[in-house]
């Protein structure tokens, strides 16, 4: 190759890097995905490094999270971020805090995830990722074990029981409205709603957040959800924008958690086991 | 061949400007939202309100149907948040095509609009400041604008706010809240809106509640702030007391304590009034309310929302002669706000009617609980 060839060469790849640098520095998120070695997931080679994943969560939402006696984060999402941070071979380090503070938290790096049954919202992926839903907190129709009740139409003449004020009675009279011809019956707390169709059998359905549901469950009452939800509250693991490995990280334990049998055994742990669903 | 091609040009240039009238009309005709025959709001408590938030509700439709709602709700009292940025976002140059929906299709549904002004333009405030700053020097440039404001609306605007929780260092642009400046503002907008439309009721406070302990950086705490209004002479400056009124997780019944934040605190912000000589004077509740979110501190359970509200309304209308309005944040926000204050609103984002606005609805066509 000639001086002259030589010098070309040089400057041509100078040029190339400072476009490609250009490029990263103006638009870093689009020329990452389309330049994947320039990709560069801080958040998990910080986790590595520190040897520590730190979740944030607002421990006032039991079972999810709330505060033991001693004053330590416990509940599902607490052993959730416990069991994934093992598989990583880090340890889970949780961060407590309001819940309105958790996604500036999360921006501002104080902590590299939130783990605090957060309802997934997609005006947010621009600003962060998320993972698969981990527990669905949506709207149920749940009947005594032994309902003849499957489907939704099967309301239909029905008796069935809401929450006053609630997200089960806002659908129920929305179903009204638009003709299913069903009795509403408002109770003023989820134990009161729950013992009217368990203990007094006032009604023969209630509409009912699957989180309720699933705590009455626990407690040994014999009731069980039909249908499909009425209205879905995915939660999610939520991470920062730029955290693209993390992701496939918490994407792939999660996997592997589940095909172990652990997120059916955490769900157990806080839940108890779920009834059959039809 | 040159005349033909001249002729040519101006064909082009005639059929262009056709098509371009005809797409303007078009556009025109597309985004115009009839106002709809004048309208009355049916209720047995004249004091019921709502707080809307418009100010970011792009689509004309979506506030004529906000408004249509409150109306069919029994409510005839609405505030509703007009921010001089938007409106002058440069000196002397007004853009008021959102605002006069705002206030047109208000009118058409029968409601009697409260305007709360604030919100500083960039021109009138130094560089690296909040829109919530406004530095002495430039108060008589937001008196102006009040000015302009009422008299564009005369008649259909007939009360103001003038600002908005100025005792709390974010609502006062991160500045000391100081109720001696705050009462500035106050002498420098109010004789400017008299003169303009002396009619118009001229709003102040409209204080957060909070319990801020003296020298916080937060803020002030209300009843002391209000005390500090009057003693620098802010009762000459306004007309009606403008009040915030949250229950948080108290019922509407829980006596009022200085140390409490609670609904009927509403009754120690009279209480000073009353002491100051200002007993004549009536107040309105501007904002308020209670919030039904799962796991927020400060929330109740659904049911106990729509109990403590219908209360609410029940002792502005059997025990406060001296209130008003009763106007409860927020009617609806044009957006999920994906926070505990989605559980302040009253229908959904995409109009869907919560219980709570049934139950209110019902309490107002005099129904039976």
């Amino acid at each position: 190759m000639s001086r002259r060839q030589q010098l070309w060469a040089a400057t041509g790849a100078v040029v190339v890097a400072g476009v490609i640098g250009l490029a990263w520095l103006a638009f870093p998120e689009q020329s990452a995905s389309l330049l994947p070695f320039l990709r560069r997931d801080y958040t998990w080679q910080t986790i590595q490094q520190r040897g520590a994943w730190r979740v944030g969560l607002d421990p006032s939402f039991p079972p999810f999270e709330h505060l033991d006696a001693a004053g330590a984060a416990v509940g599902y999402d607490v052993d959730l971020a416990h069991a994934l941070a093992a598989t990583w071979d880090v340890r889970a380090e949780i961060v407590a805090m309001g819940f309105d503070s958790l996604p500036d938290a999360l921006k501002a790096g104080k902590i590299d995830s939130i783990v605090s049954a957060y309802p997934y919202d997609d005006r947010l992926t621009q600003d962060f990722r998320f993972s698969a839903p981990y527990f669905d907190a949506g709207l149920r129709i749940a009947v005594p074990a032994a309902s003849s009740i499957r489907t939704l139409t099967d309301l239909t003449g029905r008796q069935v029981g809401v929450e006053w004020g609630s997200m089960g009675d806002m659908i129920g009279r929305r179903l009204q409205r638009e003709g299913m011809t069903l009795a509403l019956r408002a109770f003023e707390t989820p134990d009161a709603l729950v013992a009217a169709l368990v203990d007094d059998q006032q009604v023969e359905a209630i509409l009912v957040d699957n989180v309720s549901l699933r705590q009455a469950q626990a407690a040994g009452l014999p009731l069980r959800a039909v249908a499909d939800p009425l209205e879905s509250v995915p939660y999610v693991i939520v991470m920062p924008h730029q955290a693209t490995d993390l992701q496939d990280k918490v994407a792939i334990s999660l996997q592997l958690l589940k095909e172990r049998g652990e997120m059916a055994a955490l769900e157990a742990r806080w839940f108890g086991k779920p009834p059959t669903e039809e | 061949m040159l005349r033909n091609r001249r002729r040519l040009l101006l064909v082009i240039f005639v059929a262009l400007a056709v098509m371009l009238i005809g797409v303007w009309a078009l556009r025109q005709s597309l985004s115009h939202v009839p106002l709809g025959p004048q309208q009355t709001v049916h209720t047995i408590n004249p004091k019921i309100g709502m707080h809307t938030r418009l100010t970011d509700e792009v689509e004309e439709q979506k506030i004529k149907r906000s408004l249509e709602m409150v109306r069919e709700l029994g409510a005839p009292w609405v505030v509703e948040y007009f921010p001089w940025a938007y409106i002058e976002g440069e000196p002397g140059h007004y853009n008021w095509v959102h605002a006069d929906q705002v206030v047109e299709h208000a009118s058409r549904q029968g409601l009697t609009l409260i305007a709360r002004l604030g919100f500083v333009p960039e021109w009138a405030r130094p560089k690296d400041t909040t829109p919530l700053y406004l530095d002495e020097e430039h108060f008589v440039d937001f008196a102006k604008f009040a000015a302009v404001f009422v008299e564009r609306y005369r008649g259909k605007v007939k009360h103001v706010i003038i600002w908005n929780e100025p005792n709390l260092a974010l609502e006062w642009g991160y500045a000391p809240p100081d109720a001696g400046k705050y009462t500035a503002l106050l002498r420098a907008t109010y004789p400017l809106i008299k003169a303009a439309a002396p009619e118009v009721q001229v709003l102040a406070g409209a204080l957060a509640p909070t319990l801020a302990p003296p020298g916080s950086e937060f803020g002030v705490d209300d009843l002391v702030f209000l005390q500090q209004m009057y003693d620098a002479g802010a009762a000459a400056y306004f007309d009606v007391l403008a009040i915030h009124a949250y229950g948080w997780h108290f019922d509407p019944d829980s006596p009022p304590d200085p140390a409490v934040v609670n609904f009927r605190r509403t009754e120690l912000l009279r209480a000073i009034m009353v002491e100051n000589g200002d007993a004549a004077k009536a107040a309105m509740i501007t904002e308020g309310g209670w919030n039904d979110h799962p796991r927020w501190t400060r929330a109740v359970r659904p049911a106990q929302r729509i109990t403590y509200t219908l209360r609410a309304y029940d002792i502005a209308q059997q025990e406060w002669p001296w209130l008003d309005a009763l106007c409860l944040w927020v009617f609806r926000f044009p957006w999920d706000q994906n926070s505990y204050q989605d559980y302040f609103t009253f229908v959904r984002t995409d109009f869907e009617p919560k219980p709570i606005y049934t139950e209110v609805q019902r309490y107002a066509q005099g129904a039976t609980p």
